[in-house]
């Protein structure tokens, strides 16, 4: 019973992972809360469930269409929404994150209107497979969310200390200017990092909808405010924090369902940022003096 | 002949402005006016607060469950339930106000959230996602006390439930002009220059010497303070509320109103709710496509007109055009 509990948990605690990753990337290097990341990680859980139920696709071709996908919909986003008001004078701080809540309801609303309000199944033989270890259940979607979220934090991380790319994109996140100066395309690297992050929310939406199979557009706001919590848990900006931010968030919902009142599972994102705040306002990975006053 | 003739016109033209209809609108401009105001102030200090609606609930719980189960007049409730939702927005704002108003903006948010979560599962007493009913409306309320006092509606010519309907406006409208007379008195005060420099640059006014922290809470306290009433007021007006009325929805469309409508002045805030309450009313097919209206509002208004419709440079062209022809 525990033991499966805790493999649930460790399931939503990756999903909640990969979806805190995306807000992560746009923090680290843009400095800038990206509200619509939930609803660009619905709009992938839709295009999974439409390729696969009514178009009756494989997964593997689900996944690459949910990417294709939310990587369209992250270059609109920075090139409508984010560009515009960059280097702009007298844009305040908060427009941005105005900007991109107009981008969220205008996406949820536009998929209430497509789809319909109620819950899609998500069909798949996939998510059936079981494992079964003396009285112990695991289905192979788990594992597979668990192996995907290691993955791409290992490839992320690799990404972006080792490769070139990598590091430009981390010298445009100290200091666009002085990145730009040196000869980094700050351009690309910022749209880049756009796009990246959303087709890891898109990644995240298939994820999600064969794990829960169910997909709604309301999944994005609750799902996003997951993953905010998580980043200023783990710590803005910061890709280990996000991993183990997701895995406490997901583990301890997990075992409020089982031995509490299942209800306030919501409740839990809400109360970590306050007391994340009172006590360690960097998050727990985050360093003191770069993310003061940000 | 003439004169009676005139009389009934007299009736009927009374009678068309007391429409019932209108007047509810004119008391949903008013209640969206004092939201819209509710984000209006932090905003003015630079903090972007998404619990409006998250406070809004608290205020109308508040007031509609002491009304309902303690029989407390509704003055009392409603007075309640916003300073309760003051007490909450004190105990969310200190943590989330000590950092930047990006920490603010998800702490609200994932507040409103959280709202609406106890709101459903707390059956016991919030009925759950059904709501509450039959709360005690505040224009019936007025009816008996005018009553009490030996006043009849017919006797100003006017119906009973037209009665009901102006003194909620009038109610409504008071308190409206009496939060606009205090936000405008506090900008020009201390307090108020205080808050714009905050919100022209926290550190800067921070070295001259001000505690941008107790600024910061005490504007965003005032706007949970005005949404809390706004929400008391709502729930004595419409007589039920359910979980769904403050979602994040609500939220956002009640930021919309003071972005929209321009949020360095407080007349955009008065202008937003306004023209955003009735463009729905008047043009019946927007409304089911509101909510994306409303999202490409605000990424047009954000890449073009980031203060929104009315600024100061737009308020000064009147004044001047004013004062050209008045006594300078």
């Amino acid at each position: 019973m525990l033991l499966e509990q805790l493999i649930n948990g460790i399931t939503l605690g990756s999903i909640y992972a990969i979806i805190a990753l995306g807000f992560t990337l746009v923090f680290g290097v843009l400095g800038i809360i990206n509200m619509a990341h939930g609803e660009i990680f619905m709009v992938g859980a839709f295009v999974g469930v439409t390729t696969t139920g009514v178009l009756g696709w494989p997964l593997w071709l689900a996944f690459i269409a949910a990417i294709v996908v939310t990587s369209i919909l992250g270059y609109l986003l920075e090139r409508i929404t984010l560009r515009p008001l960059r280097g702009k004078k007298g844009v305040s701080h908060l427009a941005p994150l105005i900007s991109t809540i107009g981008v969220s309801i205008l996406l949820e609303n536009l998929s209430h209107h497509i789809f319909g309000a109620g819950n899609k199944p998500f069909n798949t033989s996939f998510s059936e497979i079981r494992i079964n270890i003396g009285s112990i259940t695991i289905y192979l979607v788990q594992i597979v969310i668990f192996v995907i979220s290691i993955l791409l934090m290992i490839g992320l991380t690799i990404w972006l200390s080792k490769t070139k790319a990598g590091k430009a994109l981390r010298a445009t996140a100290d200091n666009l200017e002085t990145a730009s100066i040196l000869g980094v395309d700050t351009k690309r690297i910022i749209i880049l990092t756009v796009v990246i992050a959303s087709a890891i929310g898109g990644i995240a939406g298939v994820l999600v909808g064969m794990a829960f199979n169910s997909v709604s557009p309301q999944m994005g706001l609750s799902m996003g405010l997951k993953g905010l919590a998580i980043i200023i848990l783990g710590g803005m900006g910061n890709v280990k924090g996000a991993m183990v931010g997701g895995l406490i968030l997901g583990l301890s919902e997990t075992m409020l369902v089982a031995y509490g009142n299942s209800g306030y599972r919501d409740a839990i994102a809400f109360i970590m940022i306050i007391v994340i705040l009172l006590l360690r306002p960097q998050g727990i990975f985050g360093s003191k003096v770069s993310q003061e006053r940000r | 002949m003439v004169r009676r003739y005139l009389k009934k016109e007299g009736d009927r033209l009374l009678g068309e402005i007391l429409n019932t209809y209108y007047l509810q609108i004119g008391s949903f401009i008013l209640i969206n006016i004092m939201l819209a105001i509710s984000v209006y102030v932090p905003l003015s200090s630079g903090q972007l607060s998404l619990g409006s609606a998250g406070f809004m609930g608290v205020g109308a719980y508040t007031s509609a469950l002491l009304t309902l189960h303690f029989d407390l007049p509704i003055v009392v409730g409603i007075i309640a339930g916003a300073l309760v939702a003051s007490i909450l927005g004190v105990i969310v704002g200190i943590p989330a106000l000590r950092l930047s108003g990006v920490y603010l903006a998800i702490a609200t948010l994932g507040l409103g959230e959280v709202i609406r979560v106890i709101f459903v599962n707390w059956d016991s007493l919030t009925k759950g996602s059904v709501g509450l009913t039959g709360i005690p409306q505040l224009g019936r309320e007025i009816l008996e006390f005018a009553r009490g006092l030996g006043f009849e509606p017919s006797m100003i010519g006017i119906k009973n439930n037209q009665f009901v309907f102006l003194s909620i406006f009038l109610v409504l409208l008071i308190l409206v002009i009496a939060i606009l007379w205090f936000v405008v008195r506090q900008q020009n005060s201390r307090v108020g220059r205080a808050l714009s420099s905050i919100n022209m640059d926290d550190r800067a006014a921070e070295s001259m010497g001000i505690n941008i922290t107790y600024y910061k809470v005490v504007s965003f306290t005032q706007g949970a303070f005005f949404a809390g009433l706004a929400g008391a007021l709502f729930a004595h007006v419409i007589g039920f509320i359910s979980p769904a009325d403050f979602a994040y929805h609500r939220a956002v469309e009640v930021l919309i109103f003071t972005v929209f409508g321009g949020s360095e002045v407080i007349v955009g805030s008065v202008f937003g709710a306004f023209f955003l309450t009735l463009m729905p009313e008047v043009l019946r097919f927007v409304s089911e496509f509101r909510y994306i209206i409303y999202g490409i509002i605000l990424v047009l208004l954000m890449a073009i007109r980031p203060q929104g419709i009315i600024d100061t440079n737009l308020l000064k062209i009147f004044k001047f055009k004013r004062s050209k022809g008045g006594v300078r």
